[in-house]
Formats: C-alpha cells, sequence, structure tokens
C-alpha cells in the first residue's frame, strides 16, 4: 500500500493558484523528494498532506486517511520537521522533548532522541541559548520523538555545515532503514540526490518531472559534457560535428556521442602533445535538470 | 475503557499546565508583569499615609484598593499577558507548531487557561493576605459571590485576550497596544480613585467591561449594608464582552504568523 496517494490536488489563494492538479504517489519506506523554486507549491502541498491546511479539491489519502478528518491517533503517526518554528524559549531541550513526547501513545525515550540528533551536552539548556544549528536538531528531535511512520522533513539541513549535513544525512538514511517514509523538501540538490528514492520537481503549482534522482528529466541517456583545461599557449582541438566552447583555456563539449569525442580527442591529445589537465565527463547534473525544468516556469509569488 | 481516556486527558492537560508554569516563572518580565504589579501598587497605595486615613466613598482607602487590585491581577494575567503572549507565540511560529503535534486544541487552550486560573489565583490570594494582615482589609463576606465574580472575569477577559491577540499584526505592536488601551480603561474605570455611579466619566466606563468588573468584585466585600454581594448587572455585562470576544475569537483567531 502507498503511504501517500495524491490526485489532481488543487489550492486556491484568493486570485493565486498555488497548487493546480498536482498528483503523485509515495510507497512504504520510500524516501520521496520535492524540489522546486519558493513559491513553487510546494509548501502548501506539504502542509495538506500534514492536515494543516483545507485543500480545493483533488483527492488526498496519507497513510490511509483523509489528513482533513485531523484525528488524533492519525496525527500521531506522522512527524513533521518545520524550520523557522520556535520552540517554547524558556524550557530546556530535554523538557521540550519531553513535553512533545507525551503527545504519542509510543514515544522513543527522551534521551535516545536527544542523543541521536546530538544534543546530549546541551539537553540541559534552555532553548532561547541555542545556536541555530542546534535548533534544527531540536527540531528533527521534535520530529521523531514519535516513532513517526511518515516523516516530512522541510529543508532539514538549511544552515547547516558540511559535516553536521552528513550527520543529517546519516540520521535521515538510518531512520528510513527502519521503515520509516520520509517525505523531504530541499533546496540542495546533492541532498535529494544523496538522500532520494524518488524526486518530483513541482513548478508554478504543478509537476514537472518525477522519477529517480539518476534519471530525472532523461538526464542519464542525453547528452554529455567532456570538460578539460588547456595548457597555456596550446591550440583548441578541432573536432568534426561538434561545438567546441573555449573560455580562459578551459574547454567544454557537449555531446550525445561522447565514446567517439573522446577517442577522437585522446587522439588529437597524443598526437599535439597537449595535456587534457582535469579531463572528466559528466552527464547533465541534477541541478542542471532541475534548472531546465523550472526556468521555463514563471515565478510564482510566495504563496504561503 | 472510557475511564481510562478520561484519566489520559487529564494528565495530558496537567502535563499542558506544568510546562506552561515553566514557562510563565522563568521569564522573569511576564512575571513580573503579571503578579509584581499587582502586589506593588497596593504597597504603594497602602503604605502611604493618606491611604490609611482617607475614605473613598463611605470606606477607607485600603479597602477600597484590595479588591481593585485583585480584579486588576486576574486582568493583568488573562488578558494583558495573554494577548502579548499569544501573539508572540503565533509569529514565532509556536502556535503552528502546536497544531502540526497531536496536542488536540481543547487540550493546549485548557492547559494556558488553567495556568491563568492558578496565576489568578494566587495574586488574588496574595492581594487578601497583604490586605489583611498588614493594613487590615477586610476579607470578601460572600466568598461565593466573589469566586463568581471572579470566575466571570477570568472567562470575560481571556476571551478578550484571544480576540485581541488575533487583531493584531506583531509583537512590536502587541506590547504597547494592549499596555495603552489596558492602562486607560483601568484609569477611566476607577481602579485607582473612586468614581462616582452616574458621573460622566462613570457612564463611558460603563460601556467597557473593566468597571463592571471592578464592581462585580468589589460587591462581595459589602462595602455598604444596601449593596448585594451578588452583582448580577455587572456580571451580565461582564458575560455580554466575553461572547462577543469569543465570536471575534472565533472568527479571526489564527495559527500561523503573519509574515507568511
Amino acid at each position: 500500500m502507498d503511504a501517500v496517494v495524491v490526485e489532481g490536488l488543487a489550492k486556491r489563494y484568493g486570485s493565486l493558484q498555488a497548487v493546480r492538479g498536482v498528483s503523485f504517489r509515495v510507497r512504504r519506506g520510500e524516501v520521496f523528494a520535492l524540489l522546486g523554486p519558493n513559491g513553487a507549491g510546494k509548501t502548501t502541498t506539504v502542509e495538506i498532506l500534514e492536515g494543516f491546511r483545507e485543500r480545493d479539491g483533488g483527492r488526498v489519502e496519507v497513510l490511509g486517511q483523509d489528513p482533513r478528518s485531523r484525528e488524533r491517533a492519525f496525527r500521531a503517526r506522522l512527524g513533521i520537521v518545520l524550520q523557522e518554528l520556535a520552540v517554547e524559549p524558556m524550557l530546556t531541550v530535554r523538557e521540550a522533548v519531553a513535553r512533545n513526547a507525551g503527545y504519542y501513545p509510543n514515544p522513543r525515550p527522551v534521551d535516545e532522541v536527544i542523543e541521536l540528533v546530538g544534543l546530549r551536552d546541551k539537553a540541559g539548556t534552555r532553548v532561547k541559548l541555542l545556536s541555530g544549528g542546534q535548533q534544527r536538531r531540536l527540531d528533527v528531535a521534535l520530529g521523531i520523538v514519535g516513532r513517526p511512520e511518515l516523516l516530512f522533513l522541510d529543508e532539514p539541513t538549511t544552515g547547516f555545515d558540511p559535516s553536521a549535513r552528513r550527520d543529517a544525512w546519516e540520521l535521515v538514511r538510518s531512520l528510513s532503514d527502519g521503515g520509516t517514509t520520509i517525505i523531504l523538501t530541499t533546496h540542495y540538490m546533492d541532498e535529494a540526490e544523496a538522500l532520494a528514492d524518488r524526486v518530483a520537481v513541482i513548478a508554478s503549482g504543478a509537476i514537472v518531472a518525477e522519477g529517480p534522482p539518476a534519471s530525472l528529466g532523461g538526464r542519464d541517456v542525453g547528452e554529455a559534457r567532456i570538460r578539460f583545461r588547456l595548457p597555456p599557449g596550446s591550440p583548441a582541438p578541432e573536432l568534426r560535428g561538434v561545438a567546441v566552447r573555449v573560455e580562459d583555456g578551459l574547454v567544454e563539449v557537449a555531446t550525445d556521442e561522447e565514446v567517439a569525442v573522446l577517442h577522437e580527442l585522446t587522439g588529437w591529445s597524443l598526437e599535439h602533445h597537449v595535456e587534457l589537465v582535469g579531463l572528466t565527463v559528466e552527464r547533465l547534473t541534477l541541478e542542471d535538470v532541475y534548472l531546465r525544468l523550472t526556468a521555463t516556469a514563471p515565478e510564482v509569488e510566495a504563496s504561503r | 475503557m472510557r475511564l481510562a481516556g478520561v484519566r489520559r486527558d487529564l494528565r495530558l492537560v496537567a502535563r499542558q499546565v506544568y510546562y506552561e508554569q515553566l514557562a510563565f516563572w522563568r521569564n522573569p518580565f511576564g512575571a513580573i508583569f503579571t503578579i509584581g504589579f499587582s502586589v506593588i501598587f497596593l504597597l504603594l497605595l497602602a503604605s502611604s499615609a493618606s491611604a490609611r486615613l482617607r475614605q473613598i466613598g463611605d470606606i477607607r482607602a485600603v479597602q477600597y484598593y484590595v479588591p481593585g487590585f485583585a480584579a486588576y491581577g486576574v486582568m493583568s494575567a488573562c488578558f494583558n499577558t495573554l494577548a502579548v503572549n499569544l501573539v508572540g507565540r503565533r509569529e514565532t511560529g509556536l502556535l503552528k507548531r502546536l497544531r502540526l503535534s497531536p496536542l488536540p486544541t481543547w487540550a493546549l487552550l485548557a492547559g494556558i487557561f488553567c495556568n491563568l486560573i492558578l496565576i489568578s489565583a494566587l495574586q488574588v490570594a496574595l492581594l487578601l493576605m497583604i490586605g489583611h494582615f498588614a493594613y487590615g482589609a477586610l476579607l470578601p463576606r460572600n466568598v461565593g459571590a466573589f469566586v463568581l465574580a471572579l470566575a466571570a472575569g477570568v472567562v470575560c477577559f481571556s476571551a478578550l485576550g484571544v480576540a485581541v491577540s488575533s487583531l493584531l499584526p506583531n509583537q512590536e505592536a502587541a506590547g504597547p497596544i494592549i499596555g495603552i488601551v489596558y492602562f486607560v480603561l483601568l484609569f477611566l474605570s476607577g481602579l485607582w480613585f473612586y468614581l462616582p455611579p452616574r458621573s460622566g466619566l462613570a457612564r463611558v466606563a460603563d460601556y467597557f467591561p473593566v468597571r463592571h468588573f471592578l464592581l462585580a468584585v468589589q460587591a462581595p466585600f459589602e462595602f455598604q449594608a444596601k449593596v448585594s454581594p451578588w452583582s448580577f448587572g455587572d456580571l451580565a455585562a461582564l458575560l455580554v464582552w466575553g461572547a462577543a470576544a469569543t465570536a471575534v475569537a472565533l472568527r479571526r483567531f489564527r495559527w500561523e504568523p503573519r509574515h507568511h
């Protein structure tokens, strides 16, 4: 059974159609990433799934229920990690986690959760004295304390330093390994690529592409880019039927037939004794695909 | 089965009250503005020589101030502190976070209101004791009427606190706006000085709930033999204001910050 089923979801704010016919499914145990520019409708979509916002049209099923009911037992099966939502500033980390633990029928032990997000040293510190990164960890702790079956992560690593990000990713992976279904929204393409089984790109209130990150938008079969540097003073190579772009000694070749082009290129290199410094062959990155998909969509006013 | 559910719900509310209390007492400004002010006002006014000797209306000044500041304490907690607090919680996203958690709305509200009742009761007890033991003020003769008047005030001013919070855009505006409205009404309503009934000022103040609350809390002390301890007219006015405020709160209450 699918954890989430969304069909033809629609939501309007005044004259702005924020979500227009969004459909997708999230399988149980899957990590599903929603990508899209600010105001594209991701937050609205997620908030409707969470039961926070009413929809205007379409069918939504979350863990087999309509989130509109806002049933207490249903909400106890969800975990929600949102940014920019305060926690009672005068409580300590442990008190804040313990308070929320009391809202769930079968919570994780409070100290275990604090340990899991790496806040053990701060357990007795008041929330208002935490740094930004520590507050985000607390957000995560509050999101997972109830042993959620479905976890919503809204830009969970924004503002993290690289090692904190790796820690957060490890945590997400271990939750996923434990069977938790995860819906992730993020601006970081590497994050989606590292964590998500499938991604959907949403732009102007509609889904413009969906699939595993490795093949999104046909990036696994499309054109490749060959890049290298030329030593100073070397002439640019002449290649048959392929456009060669040279900028400040950096050469970039875009082609569908990278094997043939590489063959020719390496032959030219040996023949002319010109080194191809830092030679790489790359498919489109997820970011390239994302920017292409979202560039055509006009920017929509922030819709929250 | 049902009993177990009730017990679980009661425990949930008790926990909410516990954490509300923690947050309240750890915020020195909130605690001082709410509880400290009523006590300090009473001490200052009652300690001045004139207050000991002077009469307000037919009664000793101290006897006038004790119920007045008991009412003030309830209003500060239920209206002023609640409204500022709710705006702050809404704008920082605290309310939205709670809305997204499985905590039922009724349990959140029950926790908040029980917390206000505790704070109000503590203040009233403090003021009665200080008035009685330090300045010889009489305790209410009719405790039932006194408690009923306080309860009506809690209901009315909590509803007003929620309603006003739903109308204010942000934290920066909330403190000053609420403070000005509140103190002007307190002044008009005769908290600090005796306001003869049917005077021009009293007629204006009668349109607002503060004076009715002061009168309803003073009545059970029975300063004048001819005054009934049950001030039903004033209690009715409080309920009307409370009902109107509830209607506004139900229409306008928001869980999310405005800037989103």
